[in-house]
């Protein structure tokens, strides 16, 4: 029976007349790296300050270590912001002083691939660097669980997938992750998704469990450009997709209705639909809701 | 705790400019004060007319400096002297007793003079012109209109300038086709305008609430604020070339500030610094409006009389503009050279700080 | 008409930004720079829109008045509303008057912000500026658009808009350069070019490029050879630049971020044994 090192029962979270959380549960067990995503809005970061103890809960409650999130239980945690949490004029080793300092633990040795920085200033440092240094300072006081926001953005493919090595190396060590992701990429290196969508938790399991059965159309055509116009004009969610042209939801055959009146010959073709396009599906169904 | 301590330090030394404040502004300080703050003057430029002149001139004691000893003046000589401000007190001689006119605008000397003065008993009359209370409003509140327009030129302008480097929108401007000079102009033409309001409102507030007397030319003193001016908000897009950030801005403005209000000759007079001290008085621009200010609102004095005050400030602004503009040239349009030495584009880090993302 | 850069070469300092890259941009297309923090992606495009000199190599691009810029930090006036910073656009590219009106409300259409219209830039989120600055960069209808990262950081919903923007200017006939971390979003531009430290890994379109790859690609629990391996989800890749594989390992098709990482890691053991 896996420890659950996260939990959020039920929980809901109101600003005045706004529902931020609506009624979510979801848990982070020991050894799994769990991903959250969703559009800006959807509640992620109201439910992850819930998660950190930083907001109460309106209805509901949130665990952390089998208890509310105090203070005895965020020393066991550890949390990565997006903005690193660095001080950008202090150097690395600095950097990990003052965080050892901070928690009362045993400064953390500088990793071997960070060497070679220990000594540069953060800001000077190139990005894939200061969020692998940003992870080892969260790690100096060994935590249980951690939170990272968007652990890899903005870093190349083959430092992003090192620093997935680490990241997995800590959830081998039976760590419970979640991490907070825009990136299709990331995604895929997690355990398992959640997605969130208007407060509301909206699917949960792999990336196939996400996209559920929500379709886009390519469209194949040999002139792109008068095709793309059409259906532009027709209004429809139109996009470039190398040579061809996709729509992220659509009739098939209201498009091929449209391209007929134009006079252009295309192969429509449906195709399962990315996470972005679920998202954005999900958005104008609750919009159009509203 | 003592981890905290110990990183402020590292930040704190990390960071020139506050360090340079820290340490550099109180040794300034304590070396303006020694040398600069004297509010005795030790001797005065005087001027003897009338029949009597070289007679009275040989009897006054070293502490009254003859430049001038005229037999054939009269006392209208004597008063337009003291309104070019070539003497701070002129004798007329040829009746009993001696008047003295005293520079009332030059209230230090004119109260050391009139101290001096009053020893000397009867046979000395004394009169105080253009100030004649002696009054140290009439004095500071043309000083201060310079000052005034010194805080806006400098810290206003560079902050206004630095703010577009920050926000990353100065490189947009200088991918679309307009001008350096075009940007520069458009930028400052606002800070002029409210500073050239803000200067009528505190004159005419002067003339009103302390009764400041306004004898001289309005159109001259406009001209001369406009100089002024020119000069000021060029050491604003100067210090905005030198700054990354807003804060930076304020902290170079504060270098370029501080000086002026404690050398410029509006708290401690000129005359009476430290000869090695003086000449940074002489450097600074709000030392030539407060002449030209003082001269023209106290004294009812010409252009003429005032003509190297105005040259000075001209020559200044010219100095200033150029150099601001030239190195906002190359902010703007990095066409020769290599990008500011090695410094790597900014990078995504900023989109994603600075856009608010999901509830509250 | 192909505008681009040819055999770019930039010193920032004592480091090599960019060595050796050259860029083309086919007319009506959309051309990806891909790479990661430091590739030189921005300094590429700033080369391109001459905010930075080429210490060798040439640009060609159109005058100033057809080109649109979006740079990586900000594109848009934070003190301002959204109305009037492509009113501020529009003027200083000589739009005015009713033909400026016009311009304006058929980009706010398009971007979806008419509503937001009267609200201050500082007060949109990260998407909506980003959305907002692509506007600004498209009023005057430019030959050339250059977006640097243009959707880092911004939330799904928004990207997918942007691309849709981004889509319709090259269907209008501009020529469109953007810069950006996502590999799926490179995917379905029309073009390519991967850096990778200032050296260009990959070139040309989607097909192009994977036609061109040598070696293969397996993947498994584990790895044969740990310096050529990389991690994907609960699976470890491997490359074998000489195709020479165990028999026994699953050979996978390699999609961009295969084939980026495999030769970011050839580049690196290269150097190493150098």
């Amino acid at each position: 029976m896996t420890a659950v090192l996260l939990r959020a029962s039920s929980t809901s979270r109101r600003f005045g007349d706004v529902v931020a959380v609506d009624d979510v549960s979801m848990h982070v067990q020991a050894g799994e790296v769990v991903g959250l995503l969703g559009a800006n809005g959807a509640g992620k970061t109201t439910l992850i300050r819930m998660l950190l103890g930083l907001l109460g809960t309106s209805a509901g409650t949130v665990e952390v270590l089998g208890g509310p999130p105090d203070r005895a239980r965020r020393r066991r945690l550890g949390y990565v912001p997006q903005n690193l949490g660095l001080y950008r004029d202090l150097t690395l080793r600095e950097n990990l002083a003052f965080v050892a300092g901070a928690y009362g633990a045993a400064r953390p040795a500088v990793p071997a691939e960070l060497r070679s920085y220990a000594d540069v200033l953060i800001g000077d440092l190139p990005l894939g660097a200061q969020r692998q240094a940003a992870f080892t300072a969260a790690l100096c006081h060994t935590p249980e669980v951690m939170l990272l926001d968007e652990p890899t953005s903005g870093v190349d493919a083959l430092a992003a997938s090192r620093l997935w090595d680490t990241i997995r190396d800590r959830s081998d060590a039976g760590v419970g992750i979640l991490v907070t992701t825009h990136n299709m990429q990331e995604a895929e290196q997690c355990d398992r998704l959640l997605l969130m969508s208007d407060g509301v938790l909206v699917a949960e399991g792999s990336e196939h469990d996400i996209i559920g059965d929500t379709t886009a159309i390519a469209v194949h055509t040999d002139d792109w450009a008068r095709t793309f116009a059409a259906l532009n004009a027709a209004g429809q969610p139109v996009v470039l997709d190398g040579r061809a042209v996709r729509v992220a939801e659509g009739d098939p055959h209201r498009l091929g209705q449209i391209l007929a009146t134009e006079g252009i010959a295309a192969r429509l073709q449906p195709v399962p639909a990315t996470i972005e396009e679920r998202m954005m599906v999900l958005a104008r169904t609750t919009s159009g809701a509203a | 705790m003592r981890a905290m301590i110990v990183k402020e330090f590292r930040e704190l030394v990390r960071d020139r400019r506050t360090l340079a404040m820290l340490i550099v502004m109180p040794l300034l300080l304590l070396i303006i004060f020694g040398y600069a703050a004297n509010f005795y003057v030790t001797s005065v430029k005087a001027a003897v007319v009338g029949p009597q002149a070289t007679q009275v001139a040989s009897q006054l004691p070293p502490y009254f400096d003859v430049t001038t000893a005229e037999p054939d003046g009269s006392r209208a000589d004597a008063e337009s002297l003291l309104k070019d401000n070539k003497v701070d007190v002129a004798f007329v001689t040829g009746q009993r007793p001696v008047r003295a006119l005293v520079d009332g605008s030059n209230l230090f000397a004119a109260q050391s003079i009139v101290g001096t003065l009053n020893k000397a008993g009867d046979s000395v009359q004394t009169e105080v012109l253009y100030n004649p209370d002696l009054k140290t409003s009439w004095v500071m509140v043309p000083a201060i209109i310079g000052l005034i327009l010194t805080f806006i030129g400098t810290i206003i302008t560079s902050i206004g300038l630095v703010r577009e480097r920050e926000a990353g929108t100065l490189e947009q401007l200088a991918v679309m086709p307009i001008k350096p000079s075009t940007v520069i102009i458009g930028k400052i033409t606002p800070y002029f305008l409210v500073a050239a309001l803000d200067m009528t409102v505190v004159t005419v507030l002067g003339i009103l609430l302390f009764g400041v007397p306004f004898n001289g030319n309005v159109l001259a003193f406009a001209l001369g604020a406009a100089v002024f001016l020119f000069v000021v908000l060029g050491l604003g897009v100067l210090i905005s070339t030198l700054s990354k950030t807003a804060g930076q801005a304020i902290q170079t403005a504060f270098f370029f500030l501080l000086p002026q209000i404690l050398l410029s000759g509006m708290i401690f007079p000129l005359d009476a610094m430290a000869v090695g001290v003086r000449w940074i008085g002489y450097l600074l621009p709000l030392t030539y409006f407060t002449m030209i200010s003082q001269g023209i609102m106290l004294r009812g004095a010409s252009i003429a009389s005032l003509w190297l005050a105005y040259l000075i400030l001209a020559v200044m602004a010219v100095v200033v503009f150029t150099g601001a503009t030239l190195r906002f040239r190359r902010d703007l349009a990095p066409g020769s050279g290599h990008a500011r030495g090695g410094q790597q584009p900014v990078e995504t880090q900023a989109v994603t700080a600075a856009g608010p993302g999901g509830t509250p | 008409m192909t505008y681009g850069i040819t055999s770019a070469r930039v010193r920032l300092g004592d480091r090599t930004a960019l060595d050796d890259v050259t860029l083309r941009l086919p007319a009506g297309s959309v051309t990806a720079v891909v790479g990661g923090d430091g590739a030189g992606k921005t300094t590429l495009l700033r080369a391109l829109v001459r905010q930075v000199t080429l210490d060798a190599g040439t640009v060609n691009t159109p005058e100033k008045a057809k080109i649109g810029y979006l740079p990586a930090s900000s594109g848009s006036w934070a003190a301002l509303t959204v109305t009037q910073n492509v009113d501020f656009a529009g003027g200083i590219f000589g739009l005015a008057g009713e033909s400026l009106a016009a311009r304006r409300s058929e980009l706010l259409a398009a971007a979806g912000l008419t509503a937001a219209g009267g609200r201050v830039a500082s007060q949109l989120s990260g998407g909506m500026r980003r959305k907002l600055g692509f506007c600004m960069a498209m009023v005057h209808r430019p030959s050339l658009l250059v977006l640097d990262e243009p959707s880092t950081g911004v939330d799904p919903v928004s990207r997918i808009d942007l691309w849709r923007l981004i889509s319709e200017a090259a269907a209008a006939g501009a020529t469109v350069v953007m810069s950006t971390t996502y590999l799926d979003e490179a995917e379905r531009a029309g073009q390519l070019l991967v850096l990778d430290r200032g050296r260009a890994l990959l070139e040309g379109t989607y097909d192009d490029v994977r036609a061109g790859f040598r070696g293969t690609v397996t993947c498994g629990p584990s790895a044969v050879r740990p310096e050529w391996s990389w991690r994907r989800g609960r699976e470890r890749r491997e490359y074998w630049p000489a195709a020479d594989q165990p028999d026994d390992s699953l050979v996978v098709d390699p999609d961009l971020e295969d084939l980026v990482v495999a030769l970011s890691l050839s580049a690196r053991n290269q150097e190493a044994a150098a």
